[in-house]
Formats: structure tokens, C-alpha cells, sequence
């Protein structure tokens, strides 16, 4: 079970394969807390129109958290829902915006082609820039919990690395040499122009093979973003301890099917690795098992004849086969998970959660499933 | 598992001419499974295929039943081949044609500044990816020689693969991905990296040379997010999808349930599931006039046979929309 109305942990990081439903798991857990009482914060990558609708939140969540209104558990608890959409474009722009020494930094580094297109994939800062709203949103203590939905991966922990891979960038020498004053006023490369004729061909050989105004773009680039760079190192180093630390616990969220289990153990193994405190383990989406309609070919042999006529028993023969498959799949999962790993195995349901109420119900089945 | 292929649907006869085939979808509906069988129906339709697959952890090799490619290429069977490609990989390899010298070489590929740059990489990968899918089917790169022999050529020679099917990574709705080359291509400038650029941007860009199909589920949450990729490819790169493939689709309802007969538990669910399943497909129907395939939820493992039964319905596939 997942128990949310004890104060701890404050900060729970929900992660998994995409299309497994994280976002909806997120939320119904930031029910479940709000409803226990706790002032809860949930922040999820791009939910569907529906979450948002259900949440009742449009794009206004993108630049700050709002308050999730009509709470059906205002009965019983004060505490508050509220709701953040993580944009990463828009918190670097915002940040850049925040912290420029001056307007006129602020417009060069927002102007620069280099910024535009590129920058935002380079040593994953676009993935960080979710890590930077979360820091943020920790500091203000304005919740007693936040709940952070992560980007789908198969690899998951893109996102948590990205502060390392920051502050890996920042320490290396690639800053250092990015930072150099490689061009001149005239925006030759000052190396070559000392060399005569080889250094211009050298710079031409270059212009060939990565083109100068790249160079000049990116030379640009870092120059102005430089004094940003010591609080992006120190606000990444904290996060990195905060993701680390007994405040934070992970909820790994799996689909069914015996198929998936490699991933789930993978994912678990590199959580555990990197130092993170995995919590439960959520097979999401488990088909009931129900006895096979009596009669007729099997579910398989039908599935080979590749015609398409209807079988009047048809759902129930596949119905029937996922609810064993998914049977053995949490069993198989559970052989292969140390005893003491909590796994929760949480029902199909017949639709995705659409309101507040249906979203409740699933927090509340997150509780009470064994 | 090869079979008699019978008369090829309009489908397979669309994507049989083109050189490239990617198919994209967020993770989770299949994307992988929808790419595979395409490439064994394209195989058994008498093309020579190449499956190329981008995520570290490999998965396709498993439904085709064959060893991890490990980023070599696996011949699967006859005409069908199997390839994890890893970017970073390709892009080393790139250095090394273009730069030659090998000091120069050495310095660059253990230097920080590229490890960030290739990593954290701006479209390179992007390109990379795409770049080799280009050199396969011009024949610059030979994929069914011993591995030894699989060598980079400078010359365009007889391809052994008529068309390559990408199982596009899962971010970005691979939008990202097939917008790459026109945003390298316009950044880097004119020397190699730019030259080539320009030629999958080239590829890419030709309805007739690429195709794209997006897999997609009748659920919520896929459904919206392939409804996205339709519009964005059409906005962000001005062309259409080839087809929409929908996958995992539960039965048809039989036509005399009148409430009665369905009043067990997994009756229920079974209607609840294609009720939902069927909204969703109204939506697509509603905002998309193309091409669209439905391929059911099978009751088998993910494997061959659940690969060939797949492939067996895509090329039988009729688009008239």
C-alpha cells in the first residue's frame, strides 16, 4: 500500500516506462495526500487534456502552480491540491530572465541562434531545467508534499542525471575551451589569423567541416551565460543531495506482462545503484483473471487464423488469456524482486480517471491494494 | 516466419517504393512491435529490409527471435535484417571519415568538449541516425557482407537494402527527429557535416523517398498525442502521415448485446474497453482523413508468431480511408 497521510516523504518521484500511466498515478496520489491532509504540490510533464480538465488546471500551470479548486475532500481536510506543468523551454527562458546580470545580457543570450535551436539538448540542460522548477518549487516550502511526475524513457533516469550531467559539464574542460576568446572583433578566429596563410586555411578547413558561425554562435552563447553558470552548478549540486536524501522516495510505476519485467528490474537496479531510495513497485494496469469462456478454439489458435470473422466469445477468450498473463507476470516479478521490495499489482480499470472523484478512487485503491 | 504473402494491400504497395519508412509514437503503444512487423510484411512482399532500431536497451530483436544485434546487423531471414544502432557510435565514425588524420582523430573523440557535444548533441544524433539509414539504402555502407567486411565506401554501389524502417526513439513524438536535417543543415553551414545534412534533409523531406507512419493506441492519452504528431507534422514539416497504424484494438462487440449476455464481469470490461477504444477511433476518424490500420490485441507473447499474425494483417491492409 501506499500510505499518504503521514507526513513523510515530502518529496516522491514517480517513475516508469512511458505509457504505463504515471501522469494519472501522480495525480490520484496528490489526491490521496491532499485528501490525508497534506498540502500537496503535483508536478507532471505535459498530462493529457483530460488530466489537465480533470485537475482543472489549463496553461496558466505552466508558469506557476495553481490551486486545484472544487476539492471533494474539503470535508475533511483543509489542505490544498495544486498543480504544476513542467515546461522546460519556458523555465529557461524564465530563468535566464531572472538571473542576466542586465537587460542587455538577458536579450543576447535569448537572441542567439545558438540558444534557439541548440543549446537546449546540449549536456541535457532542457531535461534540468525541470530539476531547476522543482528546486524551486522545494525552496518556497509552500508544500508539505510534492509529487514529481517524470519525462517517459526507457531509460528514466535521463532526468535525474541531468544535474550530474550539468555539473559534469560545467566541471569539465569543455566550459573552459568554450569560454576561451576565440574570435576577434572582426569574428575571425584569433588563433589562425596569427599563423598568416596555413591559419587562414586552417580556419577555412574548419569553416568546412563545423562551419565558423556555429563556432561564433556558440563562443557567443557561453560568453553570455557564463555568470549564470556558479548558481546552476550549486543549485544542481543541491538537488542532487535532495533527490538523495531520506526526504525523497521513488515510486516505480510498471506495466503488466511477463514481457516487462526486464524493464522493471532494470530500472529498479539503476535506481538502487545510483543511490536513489526506491519505495513500491506499481504494476499498473493488471487485467482481472477470469475463467476461459467454455467452448470453441483456443485464444491463440484464433489469433494465428489470421481472419478477422467475429467469435462471439472473442473478448472474453483474450480477456481471459491477459488476466494470465498478468497473473504470471506479478508472480514472476516477485521471485525476482528482494522480499523486503513492496510491489503493489493495481486493477484495470475500465476507463482512465476523468474527475477528481474518479481520481480519488484510484489513490484510494493505491492504499488499500496489498 | 515466412508465409505465402497473398495479394498486397494498398498499404504495403505505398510503402514497398519508398527507401525509408519511420515510424514513430510515444512509448508504450507499441512502436516497436508495429515496426517490426512492418519490416517482416515489407520482407515478405519481396523487399529487402533493414530494421533499424535506436535505444540502447534492445527489444526487437526478441520478437524476431534472433540474438541482440549489438550494433551489427542481424539477418533475421531471408531479405529481412535487424540493426541496433547506437548514434553515438555512427557519429565517431563520422569524425573518423571526415577528419582523417589520425592523432587529430584520437584527440577529438577522447576530448570533453566532443564527449558534451555528442552527447548532450544538438540534432547531431539525429542526423547520425538518419545519415546511416541514407548510406544503407545508397550502398555505401554494406550490411550483409561478414561483419569484418561491412565497411564504409565513398561510392554509391548496389544497396543490399531496399528500404529501411526506423523505429524512431520515442521523444518528441520523432518529430525531433525527422526535423533535424533541415535545422543541422541550415546551422552548420556547407562543409560535410552540412553537405550531409542537406542530403537526408533531402530524403527525408521527399514524400516519395520517405514515408511516415504513426503508431498509435485507442486510448486517451495516445490517441491526443497522435492527433499532436499529425498536426505538427503537417505544420512543422508540411506533409502528411502515410498512415496511422492503431494497434492493440479489442474485439468488435458481438451485434446482438443487448445488456443481457455481457452482465458477467469480463463481458463488462470487455464492452467498457472497446467503448473506449471505439471513442478514440471516432476522434482519429474525426480529425484525420488519411490512411489508417487497425491491428487487434492478439492473446500472444510478444515473439515471432505474434510478429508474423501482425505482419499478415498489415499487408492485407487496405488504406482507402
Amino acid at each position: 500500500m501506499i500510505d499518504l497521510s503521514r507526513r513523510d516523504p515530502p518529496l516522491l518521484v514517480v517513475v516508469g516506462a512511458g505509457g504505463v500511466g504515471k501522469t494519472t498515478l501522480a495525480a490520484a496520489m496528490g489526491v490521496q495526500s491532499a485528501a490525508a491532509g497534506v498540502e500537496t504540490l503535483v508536478m507532471t510533464f505535459d498530462p493529457s487534456l483530460r488530466l489537465k480538465d480533470a485537475l482543472g488546471v489549463g496553461d496558466e500551470a505552466r508558469d506557476a502552480e495553481v490551486r486545484v479548486a472544487g476539492d471533494a475532500w474539503a470535508d475533511r481536510s483543509p489542505a490544498g491540491l495544486w498543480a504544476g506543468l513542467l515546461d522546460a523551454r519556458r523555465t529557461f527562458d524564465r530563468l535566464v530572465e531572472r538571473h542576466a546580470p542586465d537587460a542587455a545580457a538577458r536579450d543576447r543570450i535569448l537572441g542567439n541562434r545558438f540558444y534557439q535551436n541548440l543549446a537546449g539538448s546540449l549536456a541535457g540542460i532542457l531535461e534540468y531545467m525541470a530539476v531547476e522548477r522543482l528546486w524551486e518549487a522545494w525552496q518556497s516550502k509552500r508544500w508539505g508534499r510534492i509529487i514529481l511526475d517524470t519525462p517517459p524513457t526507457r531509460q528514466a533516469l535521463d532526468f535525474l542525471e541531468a544535474p550530474e550531467r550539468i555539473v559534469g559539464f560545467l566541471d569539465s574542460g569543455a566550459l573552459r575551451i568554450a569560454l576561451r576568446p576565440w574570435f576577434d572583433e572582426g569574428g575571425r578566429l584569433r588563433a589562425t589569423s596569427r599563423w598568416g596563410a596555413m591559419g587562414r586555411g586552417f580556419e577555412g578547413w574548419l569553416d568546412e567541416v563545423v562551419g565558423l558561425d556555429l563556432l561564433r554562435d556558440m563562443a557567443e552563447f557561453f560568453a553570455a551565460f557564463a555568470p549564470l553558470f556558479a548558481g546552476f552548478r550549486q543549485r544542481a549540486v543541491e538537488v542532487q543531495a535532495l533527490l538523495r536524501s531520506r526526504e525523497t522516495e521513488f515510486v516505480l510505476v510498471a506495466g503488466p506482462g511477463e514481457e516487462r519485467n526486464a524493464d522493471t528490474l532494470f530500472f529498479a537496479r539503476r535506481l538502487r545503484e545510483a543511490g536513489y531510495r526506491l519505495g513500491p513497485i506499481v504494476v499498473n494496469r493488471v487485467h482481472p483473471r477470469w475463467p476461459s469462456p467454455a467452448g470453441g478454439a483456443s485464444a491463440s489458435a484464433a489469433a494465428a487464423d489470421s481472419s478477422d470473422a467475429p467469435i462471439a466469445d472473442d473478448g472474453r477468450r483474450l480477456l481471459a488469456w491477459l488476466g494470465e498473463r498478468d497473473a504470471r507476470g506479478v508472480t514472476a516479478l516477485r521471485h525476482l524482486l528482494p522480499r523486503e521490495q513492496p510491489l503493489l499489482a493495481l486493477p484495470l480499470l475500465p476507463a482512465e480517471p476523468v474527475d477528481l472523484a474518479s481520481l480519488a478512487a484510484l489513490g484510494e485503491a493505491l492504499r488499500a491494494t496489498a | 516466419m515466412p508465409y505465402d504473402a497473398p495479394a498486397l494491400g494498398a498499404l504495403l504497395a505505398d510503402l514497398a517504393s519508398r527507401q525509408l519508412v519511420v515510424v514513430t509514437g510515444k512509448g508504450g503503444v507499441g512502436k516497436t512491435t508495429v515496426a517490426v512487423a512492418l519490416g517482416a510484411a515489407l520482407a515478405d512482399a519481396g523487399r529487402r529490409t533493414l530494421v533499424l532500431e535506436v535505444d540502447p536497451r534492445e527489444n526487437a530483436h526478441r520478437m524476431l527471435g534472433v540474438p541482440p544485434s549489438g550494433g551489427e546487423v542481424v539477418t533475421v531471414r531471408r531479405r529481412l535484417m535487424l540493426q541496433n544502432l547506437q548514434p553515438r557510435a555512427v557519429l565517431d565514425q563520422l569524425v573518423r571519415e571526415q577528419v582523417r588524420i589520425g592523432l587529430v582523430v584520437r584527440r577529438i573523440l577522447s576530448s570533453e568538449v566532443y564527449r558534451h557535444f555528442a552527447e548532450g548533441a544538438p540534432g547531431f544524433k539525429e542526423l547520425a541516425i538518419l545519415g546511416h539509414a541514407l548510406r544503407v539504402v545508397r550502398g555505401l555502407e554494406r550490411v550483409t557482407a561478414s561483419p569484418g567486411a561491412r565497411r564504409a565506401r565513398t561510392q554509391p554501389a548496389d544497396a543490399d537494402v531496399d528500404v529501411v524502417v526506423l523505429d524512431a526513439p520515442a521523444t518528441g513524438h520523432g518529430l525531433s527527429l525527422l526535423l533535424a536535417p533541415r535545422l543541422t543543415a541550415a546551422t552548420v553551414g556547407q562543409g560535410p557535416f552540412g553537405r550531409m545534412a542537406g542530403e537526408v534533409a533531402a530524403m527525408v523531406d521527399d514524400p516519395a523517398r520517405t514515408a511516415v507512419v504513426i503508431a498509435a493506441a485507442a486510448e486517451e492519452i495516445p490517441m491526443h498525442e497522435a492527433l499532436e504528431s499529425l498536426a505538427r507534422l503537417r505544420a512543422e514539416l508540411g506533409r502528411e502521415a502515410q498512415a496511422v497504424v492503431v494497434n492493440g484494438l479489442f474485439p468488435a462487440l458481438p451485434a446482438s448485446d443487448d445488456g443481457h449476455e455481457s452482465d458477467d464481469p469480463a463481458g463488462r470490461l470487455w464492452r467498457d474497453r472497446r467503448r473506449v477504444q471505439e471513442r478514440e477511433l471516432a476522434r482519429l476518424d474525426a480529425a484525420w482523413r488519411g490512411p489508417r490500420v487497425e491491428l487487434p490485441l492478439l492473446p500472444l507473447d510478444s515473439g515471432p508468431p505474434l510478429v508474423a499474425a501482425l505482419a499478415a494483417r498489415l499487408a492485407r491492409a487496405e488504406v482507402a480511408a
